[in-house]
């Protein structure tokens, strides 16, 4: 009997999955509970497990194809069996269950904050819900089988592992999850992201030579990339420099398409404008290390959002969005603080951040920045934005110019803290200088008050004690 | 170092604690001429004389009564049972008075009692000759319990049983009595209350038994081994103060545990142990821990059935195999 395997849903925000690449080849041999393929969410890059052993019949569906969830994208059999039937009964329901799964998928899409995308949106989260049932896939069942049971170990150790534990399929007593389920997946696990993969076969690397820069030595393809510079000098990397030259097509899924369509939709809509300032740190480096030595630890971006929050506060314009109805101010100083990505960045967002002390934004930041790295964030904590922070300090950079994230209308790019001469009171001398860059919508704000508001910021961080 | 066998270590731990202090003195049925029906108090009435050496009627009730007011002004009795069976005559005087009195005293009392005696399977001693009977005074707060397994332990546990101002229930086991090994011969050689010997190690599945099914857990490892799953063996030696930070241990390497007891498995010390484990170890757990007890029958007389009864070597190795899922 031939099993399907569907595209499964990792998430509940999830509608359509991304194949980025097939592990096993049609013919092949598959065994259940083994690494079948890799798919991409707009969150996250997983792998996911064989259903069944057996023969890889068929693949449905091609790598770089965007499947909804629950549809068939290959089929596990026994070699020779007739598989014509079951084909012809996926094509006929399968176009059927695509033009329901987009719906929601392009809602979601849809801007923020307008009325028609907010009741959308309600639908896009019933919606998913009501196929699970209506296909009988049980939430947390990647098999689609039926309730998922794990032992206590397998969930301690896949924590441990960082294993997604309801990506595996069980070896125990009713399907049970156990530990050597998980000590399984842990060593078939890639050690290296798909884009190091792809980046390292291209290139003619051997992964077991690169040395990873991420946790427990996973390897990113910026580690590829600095083993090939290492070698692409000496004569016998010859061929493989020369195809590195070669062009290279990434299909635009996930989170790309995403930031993509974002990025050109906020410049094809809003007035963008730039003001940029120094702004002398010594206080604030001084009341940083002050709290440090009394053990209460504090990031100058943490400081940052307090200032910016506050300025928000005095200068409402800042903090508000164009609707058709009006300019609208928000209530509430709700900030965006962009967190960078292997497959893109993502801006989750800080509530109510003039309310907060700070040690509760740092707190509050480095939850939300985890639980982005990890592909944990909900849609609640990645929209209703009404400003944002980049902050690429680390990067030396002296300041930049950022986008604004729409339907916001700032945006706040903060560069490095630099010690660099300085004029004070007639006399040079050296200060950590901080680059800021403001970004607005000049659409609904001026360059005067845009110039006030981030002078307001500019005087918080030169007397930080005001932010008490 | 000598080798001794189980009942001589016992014998010769009573003796060197009669030497060296008076307050120490023997009490049971025919363990004066006869040196008790298993040799533990061999010749101890020659060197001692009858008043510290006493031959008491079959009279369970009362000789433990009478030792308990021993204890209580300032002796420190051991009181003999032929066969712990038969605590069952003097359990008001055991569960009422002894386990409570320290208590009831507000403490201004001690009770420097030793209860020691062998129960279990071996020779065909029928349902009040066979029994186990721990759980009774695990279960009743007052007592210690310890149980050994090996000669050596029984001396250094024996020690600590007698120097201690508690009431201690020291259970011996009939088939180790013949055992044998090396035992120190140090006077002052004694084994701490609460602590777990590790008697063979493993990374796949903990096993932990008590007094006779401690061999056959040993027994049942080798054979376990030769099918490549390495099983870790603890003896908790005290059930009362019991030694779970040395189980817990083990389980956080193997994931897995047996629990094996010879007493019946339906309320027993094993039900109390795999729940400790379950309270504190949840997460190191890969599958349930598994129980292994007599059956819930009366011990029979019959050789054979009484094996049938108690687990056996095979009993423990499809136990740790099936919570391996193997």
């Amino acid at each position: 009997m031939a099993t399907k395997v569907n595209m499964p849903k990792q998430g509940l925000q999830m509608t359509e999955g991304t194949i980025i690449s097939w592990l096993a080849a049609e013919g092949e041999q598959v065994k259940e509970g083994y690494p079948l393929y890799e798919m991409e969410t707009d969150k996250l890059t997983i792998e996911i497990s064989a259903p069944a052993s057996g023969t890889l019949l068929k693949i449905i569906r091609g790598e770089g194809d965007v499947v909804p969830i629950t549809e068939t994208i290959a089929i596990i059999g026994e070699q020779g069996e007739d598989i014509s039937g079951l084909l012809a009964e996926i094509q006929s329901s399968g176009t059927g269950d695509n033009s329901e799964e987009t719906a929601p998928a392009e809602s979601q899409k849809a801007g923020v904050g307008d009325k028609t995308a907010a009741a959308s949106e309600a639908a896009a989260a019933g919606e998913p819900k009501a196929e699970g049932l209506g296909t009988g896939t049980t939430a947390g069942s990647p098999a689609g089988k039926g309730p998922f049971y794990s032992s206590p170990r397998a969930r301690w150790k896949a924590e441990e592992y960082g294993i997604d534990i309801t990506t595996l399929s069980g070896t125990g007593p009713e399907g049970m999850v156990v530990e050597r389920d998980v000590q399984a997946a842990a060593q078939n696990r890639p050690k290296a992201t798909p884009l190091a993969q792809q980046s390292a076969a291209e290139s003619g690397i051997d992964l077991s030579g690169v040395e990873g820069s991420g946790p427990r030595g996973k390897i990113y393809r910026k580690d590829v990339e600095a083993a090939h510079r290492a070698v692409s000098g000496t004569a016998a990397a010859g061929t493989a420099a020369r195809s590195y030259r070669e062009d290279r097509l990434v299909p635009l899924t996930g989170m790309r398409k995403t930031i993509s369509a974002r990025m050109r939709e906020s410049l094809d809509t809003a007035a963008q404008a730039v003001h940029r300032i120094d702004v002398d740190m010594s206080e604030t480096v001084r009341m940083r290390e002050s709290l440090k030595a009394a053990e209460v630890k504090v990031s100058y971006n943490d400081i940052i959002l307090k200032a910016v929050s506050l300025s928000l506060q005095a200068y409402p314009r800042m903090n508000s969005r164009l609707t058709d109805d009006g300019i609208l101010e928000l209530g509430a100083v709700n900030i965006g603080v962009a967190v960078a990505l292997d497959e893109g960045l993502i801006v989750p967002v800080l509530r109510d951040v003039d309310l907060l002390s700070l040690k509760a934004i740092h707190d509050e930041t480095r939850r939300l920045a985890d639980r982005a790295r990890t592909g944990e964030l909900t849609q609640e904590e990645y929209t209703g934005g009404s400003f944002s922070v980049s902050n690429l300090g680390m990067y030396e950079l002296d300041s930049f110019t950022a986008i604004i994230n729409r339907p916001e209308s700032g945006i706040l790019a903060v560069g490095a803290i630099k010690d660099k001469p300085a004029a004070v009171k007639g006399e040079l001398q050296i200060r950590p200088i901080c680059g800021l860059s403001l970004t607005y919508d000049h659409r609904i704000i001026d360059g005067a008050p845009a110039a006030d508001f981030l002078l307001s910021v500019k005087q918080l961080l030169e007397n930080p004690y005001l932010l008490v | 170092m000598s080798r001794k066998k189980y009942s001589v270590a016992i014998r010769d731990v009573i003796a060197e604690e009669m030497r060296s202090d008076p307050s120490v003195f023997v009490m049971g049925e025919d363990i004066g001429a006869l040196g008790g029906v298993f040799g533990c108090t061999r010749d101890l009435q020659k060197e001692f004389g009858k008043n510290r050496v006493r031959d008491t009627p079959i009279a369970e009730a009362g000789y433990v009564g009478t030792g308990i007011g021993a204890a209580l002004t300032g002796m420190r009795p051991i009181l003999d049972f032929m066969y712990l069976d038969f605590v069952y005559v003097a359990m008001d005087q055991l569960l009422n008075q002894a386990a409570k009195l320290r208590y009831m005293y507000g403490g201004r009392a001690t009770l420097p009692l030793v209860v020691r005696g062998q129960q279990g399977i071996g020779r065909g001693n029928a349902g009040t000759h066979s029994q186990s009977v721990e759980a009774f005074f695990t279960h009743i707060p007052g007592f210690k319990v310890a149980m050994p397994s090996t000669a050596s332990d029984a001396a250094g546990l024996l020690r600590t049983a007698i120097r201690d101002n508690n009431p201690v229930m020291f259970i011996e086991h009939k088939a180790l009595y013949a055992s044998s090994e090396e035992v120190p011969d140090d006077p002052n050689f004694a084994i701490p209350f609460g602590k777990a010997a590790v008697r063979r190690q493993g990374k796949d599945v903990t096993i932990i038994a008590t007094s006779l099914m401690v061999g056959r857990a040993l027994e049942a490892a080798e054979a376990l081994s030769k099918e490549g799953i390495e099983a870790e063996v603890i003896d908790p030696r005290t059930l009362l103060p019991l030694d779970l930070d040395t189980m817990l241990k083990s389980i956080e390497k193997t994931g897995r545990a047996v629990v094996v007891h010879e007493a019946h498995k339906n309320n027993g010390v094993g039900a109390e142990i795999a729940s400790q484990i379950m309270e504190a170890g949840f997460k190191f757990l890969d599958a349930p821990v598994v129980r292994l007890g007599a059956k819930a029958c009366t011990l029979p007389f019959s050789l054979v059935l009484e094996n049938a009864v108690v687990p056996g070597v095979d009993d423990i190795h499809e136990a740790a195999k099936q919570v391996c899922y193997k």
